[in-house]
């Protein structure tokens, strides 16, 4: 992979020397690109989703172009790598707003950086769209314009304390995370979640990941009577140990939690294959493989898609790579109805209704920008992951 | 829970005092403290991954050419970012240039293989008991490390030779004693104890970057603690840290333990500059 | 005396409007250019010289503790984390009810001067690797702890940055908000560096001793300076969480640090034009060389290897086009002793020590030791290496405290093993190697003899109010006349590293001269020196003692030591071996058996 920050994908040769110059050349053939700012973490330390997101991305700005574009249009990927550093996030904003004049913002892809750069996209008007999970990133008043084709920490959340209440049965629960943002924010808006479908936290902590002995927590936990482990962080390190901690003290326990305790990340951390046993995290329906063993018809198509164009999915996970393919396509397929003006994208997608994506179905309206709906968000079991998918936990009908 | 704070606090406790030997090496030497300690135990834990795990040589060829690796940075450092700052050491550029090294590897490091941690193999195929192979690998090289320092200090030529450079660098040289290749020698020898630490420790703390940043700190308290120069010092001071670190873990929990053991850190310091056993340095007119 | 002229010639130290335009030349056409820049209209490049201007109120501050202390601090990014919580908390009132953000900014820089002591404090008593440690585990316990506060710190989610409201709104108004605040600060840090406060900084770092004899109070000005650095870290961090927009614990990485560090080397310690060329390089470069991104940490830290190993003094070095013509290569150093009745005078008093023992170990250096230096006499002090010689000069001025007997000055009683009080007694010394500042030009290495004698405060030297320039324009001339007398005067201007050591000796003692002491030691002042200028030397000090200031002489070179000595102590193993007129001494049996071997 290039480790290029600005690279500029596009199907003619046009489109980069257009850029070159820093405006858009008059030229009397090809019609205006359609610009889109992207803001991935390519590098740094959480860039494993950037980079299997960025798969995703370009094999739709490859084939839309490939097909002749949106009416006519060429999609102009203008990107930035973001670093994971919100600091580069906000320098990243400034350049695609500020003097690419991008049409539309695809990303950033962790919280961390929307955080800092969703408000500055908002401040110059231009349209947002962006996959991060933290609740205060959507705000029809305050960011007009800002749109998320993802799950929010809220619906994540809830759906494995449902899992976990509701489906397993357990009442005492241990929350743990990481110290970084998203783990304490995580933790901190489960817990009252929890306790107000019952359940009891038993125990709550955020733990440096740094810290490579887990014991002293587990045994804590143990003490307090936790029936179940529920971590939230996207360190893979750190979910590991909380496995194999759990295997060696021979605890009976189920864990259940984020996205990542299913990455190959944690798989290979893990010192015993069957520590990954009864481990559930977070996945979506959609890209889940049923109980008869086969993925839903979109996600299968979509399959089919990346074995051709040879994109590899056994390092990374399916539903990061279809999230790319998704907010590109969700962008031509608004250009194309409606146009590429801010208003244009704004009304359109206030509109939007059960728009058929691989990874989710969106719908927006003009007071919830949050397209992905709460019953699409499932949890499946880790220890069945094969080309980045999982099968759905039991206990959820196909 | 008592066993689990004793074997992993003496553990992680022996990886911290290999790496505060690793800085005494040096600093005997030289006179200089120098951030590549904890580059070295970090690229202990990488290399070893990356030849036994990735590579498929045999653990013992692996575990050769890691100290191997380790001496030829130590070797390196004392060329590229020692030797040449030692002149004007009042000036202390010897704290840029060193932590301009580490910090060149550290990002190489991260670029070229990865900012996960990732799985370090286990040395020994046989099955675990609670006292496992990852704790007592690390003391078992702390234990080994000393015993051969102490050997090489109080038996051999070289050792003694070491040693003379160590009390006084005018009067070695005026002796005749070869000064830069012993410090050449000493500061391939702390590569090989600091790659030792970051290899037995491999199991317990994985193959990872950041793993430098944290063996740099927490390797040099107990030199801080047992006063420089000071291998006993070291290993007292390590051992102490690891299981301080690690009950405070238990009952006070993470975050805690950072602000405490830093809190304790700078109060020593403050109150003992010289370390806890150490005596205070004379004047330079 | 072969010399006729009386005043100082024309040629040396320019001074006047000239010389202060030449300097701020490059500073003024940076403002003008920054000025003007919102006329280009790239609101994308807007951003970034906004943040080039927050990293640089932040660079100018720590520039005083690492460029000019020379203190190596490397975690100064945990100061901006507190500053830009300070204002973000208060301006989104998490902690009190809501203020105004530019209020916020002041509380910031506050708490920033507060934390900038706490963590300097360790400087005052620790090594220097020990004091980068600390200043390390400081950055990371910060971030821990803004994590952990939620309630005030939104912990990972975070909280969002202040906005700046009239008259800086908008992105425009915001960028000249930095710019104003980044402009004061340079203008600050400028008179600092150009004050006695930023000399004596500066001699802490490169000749820590010579700064302790000249009277230089390292913890206090070290405190100043760390509260003066704190203060504006914590600026830094309110303007940072503004342009942020919104602030978490991830954006605190230490690679800032890192980032902040180098730019202060790459440009050159010492320099303030230079640190401020290098956070302007450093936070424009990953903008424009987009390939290399991922890299640049990687490449700060070569660069930094790079920098320390092959150009020490960085950007300002290379700029210093000044000081790279070359000097007349056959120059003489012609003292001016008439020079000296305009700088020195007073009553002098008598210095006397009795009954003094020192013993290191076992061994005895001084072993009951009585000496007498009248007023106006110049003394000498000889005898073997080993005799005692040095020792001696060091317990009088303070580096070595002994086990019994005193020393007097008049009737005052000097505190045992107390360097920095000895100037305030009006005791100067040199030294057997010369400790000068070779950074520095030779007329700053002299003024920093005259630093206890300024009147004007940390803050007035900042912000150069009318004390602080009268003390400034006294120095500047007393320091002429000193360089004058010793015969220096033509080379005022030129960097101190440049010299000839025999020069050197010569800029030690008009250092020496500027406290206008009252007893004058020297420390093998000849050695080094050819036999035309030993004579110039022996004329030189002569004229001081009978300016008024008595001189304690220690040297090798017997024709001196009885050509100008009045008196003259001979040592032998810590003790008195002979005392007496020189005459006296040459006829002294023992004295010549033992020593003078004729």
């Amino acid at each position: 992979m290039s480790i290029k920050r600005r690279h500029v994908l596009s199907g003619s040769a046009a489109g980069v020397a257009s850029l070159a110059s820093g405006f858009v050349g008059p030229a009397i053939a090809a019609p205006e690109p359609i610009k889109v700012g992207y803001l991935p973490a390519l590098t740094g330390p959480s860039s494993s989703t950037g980079i299997g997101i960025n798969r995703g991305t370009e094999l739709a700005v490859n084939e839309i172009n490939a097909a002749g574009g949106v009416n006519g249009r060429k999609i102009e990927l203008i990107v930035r790598d973001t670093q994971s550093d919100p600091t580069k996030a906000v320098n990243g904003a400034a350049e695609l707003t500020k003097r690419q004049k991008v049409n539309i913002v695809w990303g950033p892809l962790n919280s961390g950086e929307s955080l800092a750069a969703v408000p500055l996209v908002a401040r110059d008007g231009i349209p947002q769209l962006h996959p991060c999970w933290v609740d205060s990133l959507t705000d029809v008043k305050k960011y007009p314009m800002c749109f998320r084709d993802a799950p929010t920490n809220q619906q994540i959340g809830a759906a494995a304390n449902h899992y976990v209440v509701d489906v397993l049965k357990r009442k005492k629960v241990a929350v743990v995370s990481d110290t970084t943002g998203y783990g304490t924010a995580s933790v901190e808006a489960y817990v009252p979640m929890l306790k107000e479908k019952g359940a009891t936290v038993v125990y709550q902590a955020n733990i440096d990941a740094a810290n490579p002995d887990l014991k002293p927590d587990m045994l804590r936990m143990r003490e307090a009577g936790a029936e179940a482990i529920m971590p939230w962080s996207v360190n893979a390190g750190f979910l590991a140990r909380i496995c194999n901690t759990r295997g060696k003290m021979e605890w009976d326990v189920p864990i259940v939690g984020q996205t990542t305790l299913g990455s190959g990340q944690t798989k290979a951390l893990l010192e015993k294959p069957e520590y990954w046993n009864k481990v559930y995290s977070n996945n979506f329906r959609n890209v889940c493989f049923g109980k008869d063993g086969k993925l839903p018809p979109r996600a299968t198509e979509f399959v089919e898609k990346l074995r051709k164009a040879k994109i590899d999915m056994g390092d990374t996970l399916l539903w990061w790579i279809a999230l790319g393919y998704d907010g590109i396509r969700l962008i031509a397929d608004t250009v194309k109805a409606a146009g590429s003006s801010p208003e244009q994208i704004t009304e359109y997608w206030n509109k939007l209704k059960d728009w058929p994506g691989v990874y989710g179905n969106i719908t927006f309206t003009p007071q919830q920008h949050n397209g992905f709906q709460d019953d699409e968000v499932v949890m499946c079991e880790v220890n069945s992951l094969r080309d980045g998918a999982f099968n759905l936990a039991p206990g959820y009908a196909s | 829970m008592i066993e689990s704070i004793v074997s992993y606090g003496l553990a992680v406790g022996a990886v911290y005092a290999l790496i505060g030997i690793t800085y005494n090496v040096m600093f005997s030497a030289s006179r200089v403290f120098s951030f590549t300690a904890g580059m070295l135990g970090m690229l202990g834990g990488v290399l070893g991954a990356l030849f036994i795990g990735k590579l498929g040589l045999p653990t013992i060829v692996g575990f050769v050419l890691v100290l191997a690796c380790g001496a030829v940075l130590g070797v390196i450092t004392e060329i590229v970012a020692v030797r040449p700052v030692l002149k004007s050491i009042e000036q202390h550029l010897y704290v840029l240039s060193t932590l301009a090294f580490a910090l060149l590897i550290q990002q190489f490091t991260a670029i070229e293989w990865g900012t996960e941690a990732q799985p370090f193999p286990r040395l020994i195929p046989i099955s675990s008991g609670w006292f496992d192979q990852q704790f007592w690998l690390p003391l078992l090289a702390c234990a080994a490390t000393i015993v051969g320092l102490e050997l090489l200090y109080r038996r051999t030529l070289v050792g003694r030779a070491f040693l003379a450079i160590a009390e006084d660098s005018y009067a070695a040289r005026a002796l005749g004693l070869p000064e830069q290749r012993l410090r050449l020698a000493s500061f391939a020898l702390a590569g090989i104890i600091g790659a030792l630490a970051g290899f037995t420790g491999g199991e317990m703390l994985l193959a990872f970057f950041g793993n430098q940043a944290i063996l740099s700190f927490y390797g040099f308290v107990p030199v801080a603690l047992g006063g420089m120069g000071s291998n006993r010092g070291a290993v007292i001071g390590g051992l102490a840290l690891g299981l301080f670190q690690q009950a405070a873990n238990f009952l006070v929990g993470g975050i805690f333990a950072a602000v405490a053991v830093f809190v304790v850190f700078i109060a020593v310091l403050l109150l003992r500059p010289e370390g806890l056993a150490g005596a205070a340095a004379s004047r330079r007119v | 005396m072969e010399v006729t002229q009386t005043t100082i010639p024309r040629t040396s130290a320019r001074s006047g409007w000239l010389a202060s335009l030449e300097k701020a030349a490059p500073f003024l056409a940076l403002g003008l250019a920054a000025l003007a820049f919102p006329l280009l209209g790239d609101s994308y490049w807007g951003v970034i010289v906004t943040r080039a201007c927050v990293y640089w109120v932040l660079v100018a501050g720590l520039n005083m503790v690492v460029g000019f202390a020379g203190q190596i601090a490397i975690g100064w990014v945990g100061l901006l984390t507190l500053g830009a919580y300070t204002t973000s908390a208060m301006t989104a009132g998490t902690a009190m009810p809501e203020v105004s953000p530019y209020l916020a900014l002041v509380a910031a820089a506050a708490i920033g001067a507060l934390f900038g002591l706490i963590v300097g404090l360790p400087a005052l008593r620790l090594r220097t690797f020990y004091f980068a440690m600390a200043t390390l585990g400081f950055s990371t316990i910060v971030t821990q702890v803004a994590l952990a506060w939620k309630s005030v710190t939104g912990g990972g989610i975070g909280v969002a940055g202040p906005v700046f409201g009239w008259p800086f709104t908008g992105n425009w108004g915001f960028y000249y908000f930095c710019l104003l605040i980044a402009a004061l600060c340079t203008w600050m840090t400028i008179n600092i560096a150009g004050s006695r406060f930023g000399r004596a900084l500066v001699a802490i770092r490169d000749a820590e001793v010579a700064a302790e004899a000249s009277g230089i109070a390292k913890s206090q000005l070290l405190m100043t300076v760390f509260l003066f650095s704190g203060a504006l870290a914590g600026v830094a961090g309110g303007l940072f969480s503004s342009l942020q927009s919104y602030i978490t614990p991830d954006a605190f990485t230490f690679d800032l640090s890192v980032l902040f560090f180098i730019a202060i080397l790459i440009g050159g310690r010492g320099s303030v034009l230079g640190p401020l060329l290098g956070a302007l390089l450093l936070t424009a470069l990953p903008e424009v060389a987009a390939p290399l991104v991922a890299w640049s940490t990687f490449l700060y830290a070569a660069l930094l290897l790079a920098i320390v190993l092959a150009v020490p003094g960085g950007i300002a070095d290379l700029l210093d086009f000044k000081n790279r013509r070359p000097l007349e290569r056959h120059r003489e150093v012609v003292p001016r002793p008439e020079m000296l009745t305009r700088l020195l005078g007073g009553e002098g008093s008598v210095l006397s020590l009795a009954n003094v023992v020192l013993s290191f170990g076992g061994v005895r250096a001084i072993d009951g030791l009585d000496l007498d230096v009248r007023p106006g006499e110049v003394h000498g002090l000889i005898g073997p290496n080993g005799s005692g010689k040095t020792t001696t000069l060091n317990v009088i001025s303070g580096y070595y405290a002994p086990q019994s007997g005193s020393v007097r000055l008049g009737d005052a009683v000097l505190p045992p093993g107390a360097a920095r009080v000895r100037a305030s007694h009006r005791i100067a010394r040199t030294f057997q190697t010369p400790r000068v500042i070779g950074g520095a030009s030779v007329l700053d290495n002299v003024k920093i003899g005259g630093t206890i004698d300024g009147h004007g405060s940390f803050v007035e030297a900042m912000l150069t109010l009318p004390r602080h320039r009268r003390d400034e324009a006294v120095l500047r001339e007393r320091a002429l006349l000193a360089l004058s007398a010793v015969g220096l005067e033509s080379l005022a201007d030129v960097r101190a590293d440049r010299l000839q050591h025999s020069e050197l000796r010569f800029v030690e003692i008009a250092r020496a001269l500027m406290l206008a002491p009252s007893i004058l030691l020297l420390d093998e002042p000849a050695a080094g020196l050819s036999a035309e200028e030993i004579r110039r030397l022996g004329a030189l000090i002569k004229s001081i003692s009978r300016a008024g200031t008595s001189v304690l002489l220690v040297e090798h070179h017997a024709d001196l030591i009885f050509d100008i000595c009045d008196r003259v102590t001979v040592l032998n193993l810590g003790k008195v071996l002979a005392a007496g007129t020189p005459d006296e001494i040459r006829s002294h049996r023992e004295v010549v058996s033992a020593y003078l071997g004729a």
